[in-house]
């Protein structure tokens, strides 16, 4: 240890005498050196006054340790002039690299212990925790570099790998809900087939009031084959976000006798971070021989050494118990994922089921439909994630007693399943009704589906980089030991030391990205109605996940783009647009996690959506009936897709640019947030309804539509109204949802609320088509601005509101409120005298 | 080592426990304040006995009641230098984790270096200082182990005898450094 000369001293100081010798021992405290040092100080002489005098003090340094001088760096006569100056090296006898508990583990001493010459803090000289199971040990820097280096020469004897794997909806999926349990006991039950194997255990003091809390663990199918069979090319970790109990119950399921994971198991407990996952936690100098596999990517800053796998999700919705300390997932990708896990991964027949009437294919839709009503457990778990703060990390810890206090008594699976009855029955009830000789109602369906492979994909892949890695290193250990061309020089192969052996050690952060990066070479991606609004398409998980696999992401369409990623049920405006390339293939999200799956280009052919870049509609009122499509489109798509909408829209017939007037002067934050279905169900009747409606509010001039909607009147009593009218019904009828929104308003400057107007106008046009009844999104990201006519068309609205406004002239100076109630009064008055015309017809 | 000591303890009772069975009160509540925390030097095992129950005073303001009692208790302190049997926690690379009762040991490989000079790693003179240089981590094994690939083999619960060497106390834990380098330390023999 080499001293320097400390900061508390009275510099300059002047050295008079070096009091202990070359390789002498010295103990701590012990004299160094002396030295004396000059002062001003104030005394009093014989006459009784205060006068200031220059003082010599001579005082000796001592040792801040003991150990031996190794050698001197100052002289007798040296003047050390200030701080940071080197004086003597002493070699320790021990240089506390091992700490454990604050004590030093080679000698035993307190490292906590602080005196007043201690220049730095022993227990900063070991500072690194990498021990699997305990927080209490902490090595140095070379002591873990000199660990690291004997572990991986302790693998390459072996050829294996590391591998860290994780736990929650990796290998395992676990849930508290105790239905699962009266499932394993009911064999009637439909479920019994897919829960019987599932494995419990109790931890005492977790779950709600610490009375103890039953787990319900499923291993990925094929999970024992999978750990036996990779154990033997890789050395395994386990390394969760669960608590330490936990994890060494799941390991005692999956690895009872110890011989896959041993004690290598790093829990929430000793992980040091609640928020991410750290490979340095483990590997503290160097990771070129780790893999890890998880669910997810984040949590790992998508490192290079990550394969990220489809979450398993085998009790439906319930999500990850133990992830509510890390941020929240991109719901996206987590709900695709689900979804394309009963259709993408038996492409064929089941797409064929969904598109068909038969029975399987409206109950395969019940899962999904559930998956929204119910709110999902683990959605709750996940929106918790927040800062590191010890506040926010106590909620967050209660949060997730509470949440899993509710899952053991709400019950989701329980409640799931009974909807998936009662949408059973219904379907049984209607294909009783469409033919009679269908198979028994009483078949129930099952809500869990036991039939995820993607652990036999996993396995190859592992199988692949480890064959990669060792390839690569037997290459460079051959060319390293001269090779041909040094025999022929006449060199005597050089003495291979060990250590050079480790520098010939290929980099898996390197191999296996390269890897990777084959599988989707050259392709480019463009994502639409998959990527949640408000994210950024380039850092969303699935792209990041994409782009691993060496996929390009752009957020639009260009004559590079070779695959546009939709969602299969909606016609986006990036769908047409790619439509009229025929180069372009429109993909569904499925298609993209087989290749994840596969590590494969896998053929498109069975996820192809068809989409004709003219599509007709239903009822021959095609483009009028966008908006319809539009406002979908815009909860779940990035802003850039408005743009993309636009230019699509005025490729058509510019008087129906009406269409993009509406969702551009909606801010995405206002969207409906649920694509409707009810949209989409609308019958035949409502079509033509809406169909009257639009080409009446178009073309206010064409004089024969009052007449006619008024003979059509009675089936559609919308058709009396006056497009004005109309249009103000509109207002009231959505008045109630928009109602807080316009208190707020009404507070604000006039050009405010006419801009929140119209806004709330736009926004009704909407919603009052799709039924929607919340309207409150946080915010997105805002639309551009429209210019052209659909600004003209505005300007007119405006004057249509203009005019109300007139017509409310006594109350012009009082809220929007009492607006509405005006123009729900005119509505009203309008509707009336449409009645009385109607008599008048008659 | 263990040691009979005389302890004092106040105990407050909450006046839902006043009355005749208040003495038995008192006892259950002392066994469970008591036994087996850690006082910061020492282990309270057992309380053997308690007698000389003072006299209640009622805290003003609280209406609970304080009882001075004092008893005996058997504790256990560990000392530097103290040889104890332990069970062998976890084995890791650095190390061996014992579980000695409640006081949890590390046995560290801790490599000291004989020769600084050489600059070539290969050329470190390494010496052992708490396991004897014959007993060597095989992480290859499973579970993995400390062994001299002869009869002594020290894996997770394995049985063995230590030689304490540190001891450092944090609120309510202990930590001790042990050593196994020593005549009739090491791994004994299960039963």
């Amino acid at each position: 240890m080499l001293l320097r000369s400390p900061k508390n001293l009275h510099y300059p100081v002047t050295v008079t005498e070096l009091l202990k010798q070359h390789n002498a021992d010295v103990d701590k405290y012990a004299p160094l050196f002396s030295y004396f040092y000059k002062s001003t100080v104030t005394t009093g002489n014989d006459f009784g006054e205060w006068v200031e005098v220059e003082k010599t003090f001579p005082t000796v340094f001592e040792s801040e340790t003991d150990g031996k001088i190794v050698s001197w760096k100052i002289d007798a006569g040296a003047v050390i002039s200030g701080p940071g100056i080197a004086l003597v090296e002493i070699e320790e006898p021990c240089r506390h690299e091992v700490q454990y508990g604050g004590m030093c583990a080679d000698c035993g001493k307190d490292m906590t212990m602080v005196s007043y010459n201690t220049s730095s803090r022993d227990s900063d000289r070991a500072t690194i925790n990498m021990a699997h199971g305990t927080t209490a040990l902490f090595i140095s820097q070379s002591e873990a570099a000199r660990l690291e280096e004997e572990a991986k020469r302790r693998l390459l004897s072996k050829r294996k790998l590391s591998l860290v794997v994780d736990l929650d909806q990796t290998i395992i999926h676990a849930t508290v809900d105790p239905t699962v349990a009266e499932w394993q006991k009911d064999e009637n039950n439909p479920n019994h087939g897919a829960v019987k194997d599932v494995r419990s255990f109790q931890l005492v003091d977790d779950g709600p009031g610490g009375h103890g809390c039953w787990y319900y663990i499923k291993l990925r199918p094929g999970l024992m084959q999978f750990l036996r069979h990779i154990s033997e090319l890789y050395e395994l970790h386990i390394y969760t976000m669960g608590t330490r109990a936990y994890a060494t119950n799941i390991a005692k399921i999956i690895d009872p006798d110890q011989k896959i994971f041993g004690d290598r198991i790093l829990s929430r407990d000793e992980s040091g971070s609640m928020q991410v996952k750290n490979l340095q936690r483990l590997f503290p100098v160097d990771t070129k021989m780790v893999a890890i596999i998880d669910d997810r990517g984040d949590v790992w800053s998508w490192s290079d050494n990550l394969i990220k796998v489809n979450p398993y999700d085998f009790f439906v919705g319930i999500g990850d118990i133990n992830s509510s300390f890390l941020p929240k997932r991109q719901e996206a990708t987590a709900k695709e994922a689900s979804q394309v896990r009963n259709k993408a991964l038996a492409p064929g027949p089941a797409v064929k089921k969904q598109s068909g009437q038969d029975e399987n294919g409206s109950v395969a839709q019940a899962p999904k439909s559930t998956n929204g009503a119910l709110s999902r457990i683990g959605e709750q778990l996940v929106a918790m994630g927040g800062g590191g703060d010890p506040n926010v990390l106590q909620s967050q810890s209660t949060q997730q007693e509470a949440a899993i206090a509710a899952q053991v008594s709400d019950r989701p699976l329980l409640q799931k399943q009974k909807q998936l009855d009662e949408a059973d029955e219904k379907a049984s009830e209607e294909s009783t009704n469409s033919d009679s000789d269908s198979e028994q109602p009483s078949q129930r369906h099952n809500l869990l589906h036991d039939d995820d492979n993607e652990l036999d994909f996993l396995e190859q892949h592992l199988r692949s980089v480890h064959r990669a890695f060792y390839e690569e290193y037997d290459r460079k250990l051959h060319g390293s030991h001269g090779g041909r061309v040094a025999e022929l020089r006449g060199e005597r192969p050089a003495r291979k030391l060990p250590v050079d052996d480790l520098r010939i050690v290929p980099d898996i952060k390197a191999i296996m990205p390269f890897i990777k990066a084959q599988v989707l070479r050259g392709v480019n991606i463009v994502f639409t109605g998959v990527v949640p609004l408000g994210v950024d398409v380039y850092s969303a998980d699935i792209s990041r996940w994409a782009k691993s696999f060496g996929a390009n992401v752009s957020d639009h369409i260009s004559g590079k783009t070779t695959h546009v990623i939709a969602a299969r049920d909606r016609k986006t405006a990036k769908v047409r647009q790619a439509a009229k390339r025929p180069h372009i293939k429109i993909v569904t999200m499925s298609w993209l996690l087989s290749c994840f799956l596969q590590w494969e280009h896998v053929d498109e052919g069975p996820h192809i959506i068809h989409a004709e870049p003219d599509e007709t509609n239903l009822h021959g009122s095609t483009k009028a009936l966008s908006p319809f499509d539009e406002p979908e489109d815009g909860t779940k798509l990035s802003s850039s897709d408005d743009e993309a909408a636009v230019t699509d829209y005025e490729d058509g017939e510019a008087g129906l640019t009406i269409a993009t007037d509406v969702n551009d002067d909606i801010p995405d934050s206002l969207l409906p947030t649920s694509p409707t279905d009810e949209s989409r169900q609308l019958n035949a009747a409502e079509w033509e309804g809406i169909g009257e409606e639009l080409k009446e509010f178009l073309g206010d001039s064409d004089t024969d539509s009052d007449s006619d909607a008024s003979e059509a009147s009675n089936s559609t009593r919308s058709g009396s109204v006056t497009p004005k009218n109309r249009k103000r019904k509109r207002e009231t009828q959505s008045a109630e949802s928009s109602e807080t929104e316009e208190s707020d308003s009404s507070a604000k400057s006039q050009l405010g609320s006419r801009l929140q107007k119209r806004k709330r106008r736009a926004l009704e046009r909407v919603s009052s088509l799709t039924n929607v009844a919340s309207a409150d999104m946080s915010s997105g990201l805002p639309s551009p601005d429209t210019t052209g006519p659909e600004g003209g068309q505005e300007e007119e609205d405006e004057e249509d509101g203009g005019e109300v406004k007139k017509a409310a002239a006594g109350n012009s100076g009082e809220a929007d409120g009492d607006e509405d109630d005006d123009d729900m009064a005119a509505a009203l008055e309008a509707e009336m005298e449409a009645a009385l015309d109607d008599d008048e017809d008659d | 080592m263990f040691f009979l000591h005389e302890l004092e303890r106040t105990i407050t009772l909450h006046p839902s426990f006043f009355g005749p069975r208040i003495d038995t009160y008192i006892g259950e509540k002392l066994l469970q304040d008591v036994e087996g925390i850690n006082t910061g030097n020492y282990y309270v095992v057992c309380v053997l006995d308690s007698f000389d129950l003072s006299e209640g005073r009622v805290i003003p303001g609280t209406g609970s009641a304080e009882y001075t009692v004092h008893f005996r208790a058997v504790v256990w302190r560990p000392f530097k230098g103290e040889i104890l049997d332990g069970i062998v926690a976890q084995v890791v690379e650095s190390g061996i984790f014992v579980d000695v009762g409640p006081l949890s040991c590390f046995v560290a490989k801790s490599v000291c270096l004989v020769s600084e000079l050489n600059t070539t790693k290969r050329d470190f003179l390494t010496l052992q200082k708490m396991i004897p240089s014959d007993i060597k981590y095989d992480g290859n094994s499973t579970p993995p182990q400390w062994t001299d690939n002869a009869d002594q083999v020290i894996e997770k619960g394995s049985h063995i005898r230590i030689k304490i060497k540190g001891i450092r106390v944090e609120v309510d834990e202990m930590f001790a450094i042990a050593t196994i380098k020593e005549d009739y330390l090491g791994p004994l023999p299960n039963e």
